[in-house]
């Protein structure tokens, strides 16, 4: 689904991302851990398209196409979906109209019908229901106000209604308590399908209890420096980065 | 004198004897000294600090400015969106062509009365609405020129505790060129309520000058609500005033959208008499090419107790330029003052320029007033979050101007007119955002 090589970025003129090679297949859910600093967040901002990031050299390929020569709106409507750590609030915008925007630019994307309101409400009340996000949240400006929590559920819900077929969290559990990190890592399970690829990426192996990885990378300065499976991020919890930051 | 100054003043000395009502020996006495103040001092021009950003003189000098002929007989209704806007409000109905009453309403409701300036200025309270300054600004301004040469308006007067049964539209057309100085005089008894719509729209004309002045007085606890749409030709210079009276807790509420006209100024001149009364004088402009728009806007708390908000929302595109200056007064006895103003403007353009000017001047200590202004440019964070859900550029540009205006939308109590004014906006992003791309 998703081939990574030898990439490199830069921010300005600071190099952050020093030659990445990550190769994700459909159904499989991989974590990116590492120190702060380690070019985590880089990755997944250039992967959804934000500006502001030069690639200098490699390549990302996207179910065989050139990831990085489609603009934001477009890599969103080919399926790729980034759950931000910091949602954007958007005043005087509603959450319901911005979730029929989206869905409807993403399904007229891919060739299918828009829906109308009534068969858009029901679908919403649908996904919505088991992230606990009540029609009240639906109603105000998007993510204006939210707590921590209803933020992420807010994400979750988005990636829920777009169904994506590669979904990049970005430090999903941060600010979350054991409970609302609960409600989220339930959503993500809940989307886990033999036809979607996860890029899960965390400073903490806490989030992994809950959404257990295949794959596990530790990226370090901008490279990954190591691979295994679930079990690395339990190891990563007892040693801390500290081998590989210096 | 410019041209334009000694057009206004032939014009005047041509009319003189023909204008309405000219019988009334005050009425000359007023539009002759008004001539006179006005060739002494001429048009406004930028060293008068209200009229810093607005070169009105300029515009003027390139304008057909000798008077717009009168027309009389069917017209064809014009397509325009600025009058559709009010079409899910059952409402009365009234036409200006150039400047002229055109209609006259039958079955209104005992106690409403709709007239024309001619008919109505040998009563008592029109002369006093139309001597009376609302604020010392105009002093300076050019309502000198409507005062001498206003040939028509529309009265409405409502009797004690008489409500108005639905809105009233003034429609005004402009058909041919030239120059069209009116005046319309809204009484409201103690306790009388009305809506008053208006549509400005060009209707054949190109080069034109609009100029009407508003004088509105409230009785005790009367209340009007008044939304105003500007869609004026693109090379027509638009001048208006509105001066309000407001009795003791009475409630007045201004709307005007701007989206027309090559050069616009919007006059609002409040002023409270008695206590406890509520003003809201709010807005939303929409301008691009080389469009300037400009909202001046006063509110005199001359008695206690009275509450002012205003708000001024501005999207700016291409060259165009937005002006807001507001000025909050309080004046020494007037405690427990809740006055309220905020501009905001977006540019969309980097060509754009938004000049505003919020004024508090407080003279009384036990009062809540806040005011502000900001100018910026769509938030590039928030255009990238919608884009990531797969929201094209124009549609998420869009969404987020709209959500900017509609703030200011909000703030329009008539819901069928909100609804109305949402739908013009979304053509005016349709159509530049279109240019755009």
């Amino acid at each position: 689904m998703l081939e990574i090589k030898n990439l490199h970025a830069k921010v300005g003129d600071k190099e952050i991302l020093k030659g990445i090679d990550l190769s994700v297949g459909a159904g499989e859910v991989h974590a990116i851990m590492g120190p702060n600093g380690s070019g985590k967040s880089t990755l997944s901002y250039l992967l959804s398209g934000r500006e502001g990031y030069e690639v200098t050299k490699g390549s990302v390929t996207y179910k065989g196409q050139d990831l990085l020569a489609l603009s934001v709106d477009e890599r969103a409507a080919a399926g790729v979906f980034l759950a931000f750590q910091y949602p954007i609030e958007i005043p005087g915008v509603t959450t319901m109209t911005f979730l029929k925007a989206a869905l409807n630019s993403v399904r007229k994307a891919r060739g299918e019908d828009e829906l109308d309101a009534p068969r858009f409400l029901k679908l919403v009340r649908e996904k919505a229901k088991p992230l606990n996000v009540a029609d009240d949240m639906l109603k105000r400006a998007l993510n204006v106000g939210f707590s921590g929590g209803e933020k992420k559920r807010a994400e979750i819900l988005q990636m829920s209604l777009l169904e994506p077929s590669l979904a990049i969290l970005d430090e999903t559990d941060s600010g979350l308590d054991i409970d609302a990190l609960k409600v989220v890592a339930d959503g993500v399970n809940a989307l886990r399908s033999p036809d979607r690829a996860m890029i899960v990426i965390t400073h903490y192996q806490r989030l992994l209890d809950y959404i257990v990885p295949d794959i596990v990378h530790v990226l370090s300065k901008g490279k990954i420096v190591r691979t295994g499976g679930k079990e690395l991020a339990g190891e990563l919890e007892r040693t801390g980065y500290a081998e590989f930051a210096a | 004198m410019t041209d334009a100054a000694r057009t206004f003043v032939e014009t005047y000395e041509r009319e003189r004897d023909g204008l309405p009502a000219n019988g009334l020996d005050w009425l000359v006495a007023l539009r002759d000294k008004a001539i006179a103040d006005f060739a002494a001092s001429g048009l406004p021009h930028r060293r008068l600090e209200d009229w810093r950003y607005t070169d009105l003189a300029r515009v003027l000098e390139k304008a057909t400015l000798s008077p717009a002929p009168s027309r009389q007989g069917d017209m064809a209704w014009p397509d325009a969106s600025a009058i559709k806007v009010f079409d899910a409000a059952d409402r009365y109905i009234v036409i200006f062509v150039n400047g002229v009453l055109q209609s006259k309403l039958s079955d209104l409701p005992v106690g409403v009365s709709v007239s024309s300036l001619g008919d109505a200025l040998s009563a008592d309270w029109a002369k006093v609405l139309v001597e009376t300054r609302v604020s010392e600004a105009q002093a300076t301004n050019v309502t000198a020129i409507n005062l001498a040469l206003m040939r028509d308006g529309l009265v409405l007067d409502l009797a004690k505790g008489v409500k108005l049964d639905k809105p009233l539209h003034l429609v005004h057309l402009a058909v041919d060129d030239g120059a069209s100085h009116r005046r319309n005089l809204v009484r409201l008894d103690d306790g009388a309520e009305a809506t008053v719509y208006e549509s400005y729209v060009g209707a054949g004309a190109t080069n034109y000058f609009a100029d009407v002045v508003t004088n509105v007085s409230l009785g005790t606890e009367a209340r009007l609500m008044h939304i105003k749409v500007q869609d004026e030709a693109a090379d027509a210079i638009h001048l208006a005033t509105l001066t309000a009276m407001l009795g003791a807790r009475s409630y007045f509420s201004s709307f005007t959208m701007t989206l027309g006209s090559a050069l616009s100024r919007n006059q609002t001149f409040v002023r409270f008499d008695g206590e406890g009364a509520e003003a809201h004088v709010n807005g939303a402009t929409a301008l691009r090419g080389r469009q300037h728009g400009d909202q001046f806007c006063i509110v005199d708390h001359a008695v206690p107790g009275c509450a002012s908000a205003t708000l001024f929302r501005t999207v700016l595109d291409d060259a165009s330029t937005g002006v807001f200056q507001g000025k909050v007064v309080v004046r020494p006895h007037a405690q427990k003052t809740d006055g309220r103003q905020m501009s905001n403007a977006l540019l969309l353009s980097r060509d754009a320029a938004m000049n505003a000017k919020p004024e508090l001047e407080i003279y009384a200590d036990d009062v809540q007033c806040a005011h502000g202004s900001t100018i910026g440019e769509l938030n590039r964070e928030a255009l990238f979050y919608l884009r990531s859900r797969g929201i094209d550029e124009q549609s998420a540009r869009q969404l987020l101007i709209s959500a900017f205006l509609d703030e200011a939308f909000e703030t329009v109590p008539d819901e069928a007119a909100r609804e109305g004014l949402r739908a013009l906006a979304a053509d005016w992003f349709r159509l530049t955002l279109k240019e755009d791309a």
